[in-house]
């Protein structure tokens, strides 16, 4: 097929302006991180990275990563090896009572957090999981078994059935079929449902806001906020701060752009 | 879904008949290999289905009742029925926040819909070389938490943010604005927040779906000399259809249930003319106790969002 020449330049300068758009505000944004002036004027004769050790000591970082840290790391463990299990369960050996579990599961995807947010803050505020890494991974992992199931459900249905067969056929069980047979090829898939659980939980605000609140136990995200009400005045600090809180996700997603990519985008034509 | 064998299902309707005779129809069938198989799988997805009742389902089931009392989370609550679902619609802050939502769909989804979908017109089934590279910058702001994401939009557009100091370096002094604390400009503003949020997403979206769409029935409709909106129209638009379902449903979901962005830049105001239902669950919910109405307006959202997913993922079926 032939385009014309006007009508490529035209494709590329949409494309080009696009991006123009979404780079401007992330570029000016880097830059004053590396301004030395506090008022978030750009110096670009002067840029140094003197501004991250300070913000880091300032916006406590020191707490909150590790917060953010072992909160995501924990979650997208247990996540995971959760949903390999009930993906096993949903995709491969099937389950009794399948026919009202699966819908009920299904319709969990739907269910926003508005809707149970305030009984779930009151129930585990009496049993004392609030304000507690503990509670927030639970929380986390309960909300996203829904997807997490589907995920994995997927991936190990586009698994030939003939593989699963001549396995238990040689007398493996069903314990040795998941993680010797199953396991090693569904591994990608794994992989991407990690990815964006991380994303997920570390990017998390609202969850954090609500149930965290002692300075040293809150998430980097919900640090980061108080940061801003308090240091109006800095804003090149306040800019070094959410560079470093935004990193862990952007380096895995320039390292794995094609999985977060298409992992979105299937994940959410999946769920429809 | 998997089909249960034929033979299951009347020996479950009856167990008790087949448990009086041990080698009876219901033994038979649970020491069947496809029945121990399932109750097998049940145990395998016991540990998530037990967590996802405890921490969705049941939290569902009370916040149906708490919504129909009045209750402050200290002293006896009052049955109130559905005063506070009536309240949502009826009290002039809860049903402006409610309004306030619905601008900020037409920013968060239909605006960055349409830009996507001109693009893909646009492109019209050619491939773009270095469209790697676009996908990849325009992904980002999905990428990015919302807190960053507010925090770098309320310094560009703050008062003597660089918007502002650049609309008056061009003299258009009279342009410049307090954009996120003006009772006017604060909800377009957010709403604009969010389309940069969205847009790369949509055309991302957009992107994959052209893909799949074989390129013979553009050089057909070219060859029937249809122009770019025909090609659209018969191409382009049926091709994407799905992708295109998808996009809003995601899209209009998060709009409807904005809260990071707005708690982190306006807090709701100035004044009352930026909150969403979303700040004012959080404020009847942790600040000015009123679970009851709390309860309820997180109901209502998640029902919303219930009726945007269904009804849009009918329209992609009704091919």
């Amino acid at each position: 097929m032939r385009t014309s020449r006007v009508e490529t330049i035209a494709n590329y300068a949409f494309l080009v302006f696009g991006a123009f758009v979404v780079l401007v505000p992330v570029v000016w944004f880097v830059l004053t991180a590396l301004s030395p002036e506090r008022s978030g004027l750009l110096d670009l004769s002067h840029l140094s990275f003197t501004n991250f050790p300070t913000a880091w000591r300032q916006a406590n970082l020191n707490h909150t990563l590790t917060a953010s840290a072992v909160i995501t790391v924990g979650a997208v463990v247990i996540q995971a090896l959760l949903a390999i299990l009930s993906g096993y369960g949903f995709g491969v050996l099937g389950v009794a009572g399948d026919r009202v579990l699966f819908p009920v599961v299904l319709l969990g995807l739907m269910v926003s957090l508005e809707a149970i947010i305030v009984p779930l803050y009151y129930q585990l505020h009496t049993i004392g999981l609030t304000d507690n890494w503990f509670g927030m991974i639970l929380i986390h992992v309960g909300t996203s078994v829904p997807f997490g199931t589907f995920w994995m459900r997927a991936v190990f249905r586009a698994v030939p059935e003939a593989l699963v067969d001549a396995a238990r056929i040689d007398g493996g069980n069903s314990w040795q079929v998941l993680w010797h047979v199953l396991y090693p090829i569904a591994k990608p898939g794994v992989l991407t449902l990690c990815l964006l659980n991380f994303m997920w939980t570390w990017n998390d605000y609202f969850l954090s806001l609500v149930f965290l609140s002692s300075p040293d136990r809150v998430t980097a995200t919900v640090a980061l906020g108080s940061f801003q009400s308090l240091h109006t005045t800095s804003v090149n600090l306040l800019a070094a701060a959410s560079l470093i809180v935004s990193t862990p996700v952007v380096v895995l997603y320039l390292f794995f752009q094609r999985r977060f990519i298409q992992g979105v985008v299937s994940g959410a034509l999946k769920d429809t | 879904m998997q089909q249960a064998p034929s033979g299951a299902r009347a020996p479950a309707r009856a167990p008790e008949a087949g448990l009086r005779q041990r080698d009876g129809r219901w033994d038979r069938w649970w020491r069947s290999p496809r029945a121990r198989r399932r109750w097998l799988g049940l145990l395998y997805a016991a540990p998530a289905l037990a967590l996802f009742g405890a921490i969705v389902l049941a939290p569902v089931g009370q916040s149906l009742v708490y919504s129909l009392y009045q209750w402050d989370g200290v002293t006896e609550p009052t049955f109130v029925g559905l005063g506070n679902y009536v309240n949502f619609f009826t009290d002039p802050l809860l049903r402006d926040s409610l309004v306030h939502v619905l601008v900020l769909v037409v920013f968060f989804s239909l605006l960055p819909c349409a830009l996507g979908m001109f693009t893909a017109a646009l492109l019209g089934g050619q491939r773009v070389r270095g469209d790697g590279v676009f996908r990849v910058v325009l992904f980002l702001p999905q990428v990015l938490t919302s807190i960053v994401v507010a925090i770098v939009w309320g310094r560009v557009l703050g008062p003597d943010g660089p918007l502002n100091s650049t609309l008056r370096a061009v003299h258009l002094d009279s342009l410049a604005h307090n954009w996120l604390g003006d009772f006017t400009w604060a909800l377009p503003t957010l709403g604009l927040i969010g389309s940069w949020t969205n847009f790369g997403f949509c055309m991302v979206v957009f992107l994959a779906g052209i893909g799949t769409i074989p390129r013979d029935r553009y050089e057909a409709a070219r060859l029937d000399g249809a122009g770019p909106v025909r090609e659209f129209r018969a191409v382009t638009l049926p091709g994407l259809r799905g992708h295109l379902i998808v996009a809003l449903t995601l899209t209009m979901t998060g709009a409807l249930r904005t809260f990071d962005l707005v708690w982190n830049t306006t807090r709701g105001g100035p004044g009352s003319s930026t909150t969403t239902p979303a700040l004012m669950l959080y404020r009847y919910a942790f600040q000015d106790p009123q679970l009851g109405q709390a309860s309820a307006i997180g109901i209502v959202t998640a029902v919303f969002c219930l009726l945007v997913a269904l009804g849009l993922a009918r329209m992609a079926e009704q091919r």
